[in-house]
């Protein structure tokens, strides 16, 4: 077995595969099917200052090659996460190193949440700031689509905690380099890409949008070429680690995250068709580096970059 | 718990309607009315998420599975195209099940289309037999009818177009299938959303204790989502209602717990 642990600067993880947020619930709903803390990181769904109802249904819609969602948000609230035993106080007594994805509609709903969790930060290894979700009116997207806007967010968070922070950019920018860039130059210590691509589908005998909310966000394996891209620019404009994800459903995909220069990878929609997908790709990931003789993870993380050059 | 399952039959059993029967120990042995599976249609090569379908049928004893469904979409056309011997992989039973009417108490089922396929486990593990309100589109998608008959149940039926039985919605043959005694009887309901809020309220106007099984597209099937949410009621939030899974917290919910705003 190759060494599949991972330096992120901040924070170490036992192997490179986390859970993107947002499709892994809160990790109990998980239980059943593997220990949470086998996972690189488990990042949770986002958390608001407050609970909040989310989107109208359908909320999702299957298309060719992955799906569209708007799920909206639909989350308990910061104070329940932390003191409901079906969230934080579960991941800390499973031993899961955890990510907190956070979200607001202004930047003093991000600072609110990250500085309670900030005040009791015990089991949480880093904030996820969600500055690129696609399903709500106010914030994430409108954030994260404007590299001043998100710089400004970015910092506002930094300075209420001093947990490592990850910004997630949305691929929907002509230029990823500059947003990830910006997230760096704003005191992030990790970018994480891509959020899904907004999207939309229509049922053409009833004319009706496929989701009530009409436009979706777009996960899956189509994605991933894009994805493989942005996480390959991306990581050649900053100095910080990226995070690759979008569309990875086996250790092979992830792995090419790797070669294109993340440092972890995350999985997302392959876990709706196979709860136990995380493990499989980590298990893929060591069966790569076996077969191909490295001896660590490490070794192949931009590797596609440096051949190059 | 997710476990591959080898097909041992997928027959028609009216028009676009087939049943498919699972070697599938595991799931049988523990399937409760009500209760679904979230089926992982394994030739579908581009379309990647599973679909859930209710249990039909549990045999413990002969570890198979039942599933009814009709041929709609992507999924189930692939489904329709699987032989005996292929398998699939299925997660359940997932949700929470009915519950049994107790001794003496009439099960009064209600379903709309193939709602019947998902209440015919409750008839079949029912103590007390009682009557099944069967509506549809038209006589085409009435199905089931005589199975129902075989396990003891009185069939009444509704149909949009006149095509057989009542003319009309299902609904409007509730009150008559009720017991004088509320107490005595316990309503079950399967099928569209309108015909299930319909037949909760109207339960509840006649006294009549009712579950519902609701749902909503669903993607993950455990609770982790958020996709397959119905509004239920809750006093304590301001707006008197919140979200809740229909895969974890339903699909099978008490009228009252249902919020009809």
């Amino acid at each position: 077995m190759a060494d599949l642990r991972v330096d992120l600067g901040k924070i170490q993880l036992k192997n490179p595969v986390m859970t993107a947020s947002g499709t892994f619930g809160y990790g109990a709903e998980y239980e059943e099917f593997f220990p949470v803390d086998k996972l690189g990181a488990v990042v949770v769904k986002g958390i608001a200052p407050w609970p909040s109802h989310g989107n109208p249904t359908p909320r999702v819609a299957e298309v060719t090659g992955g799906m569209l969602n708007a799920i909206g948000l639909q989350g308990p609230g910061v104070d329940k996460f932390l003191h409901d035993g079906h969230y934080l106080p579960y991941l800390r007594k499973a031993g899961a190193t955890t990510i907190v994805n956070i979200w607001g509609k202004t930047i003093g709903d991000y600072c609110e949440v990250a500085s309670r969790l900030d005040a009791e930060s015990d089991g949480i290894a880093a904030l996820e700031i969600n500055v690129s979700c696609p399903n709500v009116k106010e914030g994430g997207i409108a954030f994260g689509t404007d590299p001043v806007m998100m710089g400004k967010v970015v910092s506002a968070v930094r300075g209420v905690t001093k947990l490592p922070l990850i910004t997630k950019l949305s691929p929907n920018v002509t230029k990823i380099a500059d947003f990830a860039k910006a997230a760096e130059d704003a005191g992030s210590d990790m970018v994480s890409l891509i959020n899904t691509i907004p999207a939309m589908a229509i049922d053409i005998e009833s004319v009706r949008p496929k989701i009530a909310n009409v436009t979706g966000g777009f996960s899956g394996p189509a994605l991933k070429p894009i994805a493989v891209r942005m996480v390959y620019e991306a990581s050649r404009a900053v100095r910080i680690p990226v995070i690759g994800m979008g569309g990875i459903m086996t250790g092979e995909d992830a792995v090419e995250f790797l070669l294109a220069g993340a440092k972890a990878v995350a999985v997302g929609t392959a876990i709706f068709a196979d709860p136990l997908a995380p493990l499989k790709v980590i298990d893929g990931i060591d069966a790569y580096l076996e077969r191909k003789g490295f001896r660590s993870v490490g070794e192949i993380v931009g590797l596609f970059g440096r051949r190059k050059a | 718990m997710d476990s591959e399952c080898t097909i041992l039959k997928n027959d028609c059993l009216k028009g676009l309607y087939r049943r498919i029967v699972f070697d599938a120990p595991g799931i049988a042995g523990r399937a409760l009315p009500g209760q679904f599976v979230h089926v992982r249609i394994t030739p579908m090569r581009d379309r990647i998420l599973r679909r859930p379908f209710s249990i039909s049928d549990a045999d413990a004893e002969a570890g198979t599975l039942t599933l009814v469904y009709k041929i709609v979409g992507h999924g189930t056309e692939a489904l329709a195209q699987m032989r005996p011997g292929e398998s699939c992989t299925i997660l359940g039973p997932q949700g929470k099940p009915y519950t049994l009417p107790a001794e003496g108490v009439r099960p009064v089922l209600v379903a709309g289309g193939y709602g019947a396929a998902a209440t015919y486990l409750l008839a079949k593990r029912s103590g007390e037999k009682g009557v099944l309100l069967l509506g549809a589109r038209s006589d085409a998608d009435l199905i089931l009818v005589e199975e129902y008959e075989k396990l003891g149940f009185e069939v009444r039926i509704a149909t949009n177009d006149g095509s057989r039985g009542h003319k009309g919605f299902v609904t409007e043959l509730l009150e008559e299938a009720l017991t004088p005694d509320r107490k005595r009887c316990f309503v079950y309901g399967c099928g569209p959303e309108p015909m299930l809020l319909a037949l909760g309220k109207r339960s509840m106007e006649l006294g009549a204790e009712a579950e519902l099984s609701l749902d909503q597209h669903m993607c993950c099937g455990v609770g982790a989502c958020f996709a397959c949410v119905v509004k239920v009621r809750d006093d304590a939030s301001p707006d008197r209602w919140r979200y809740s899974r229909s895969c974890k917290e339903g699909p099978v919910y008490n009228a009252k717990e249902v919020y009809y705003g």
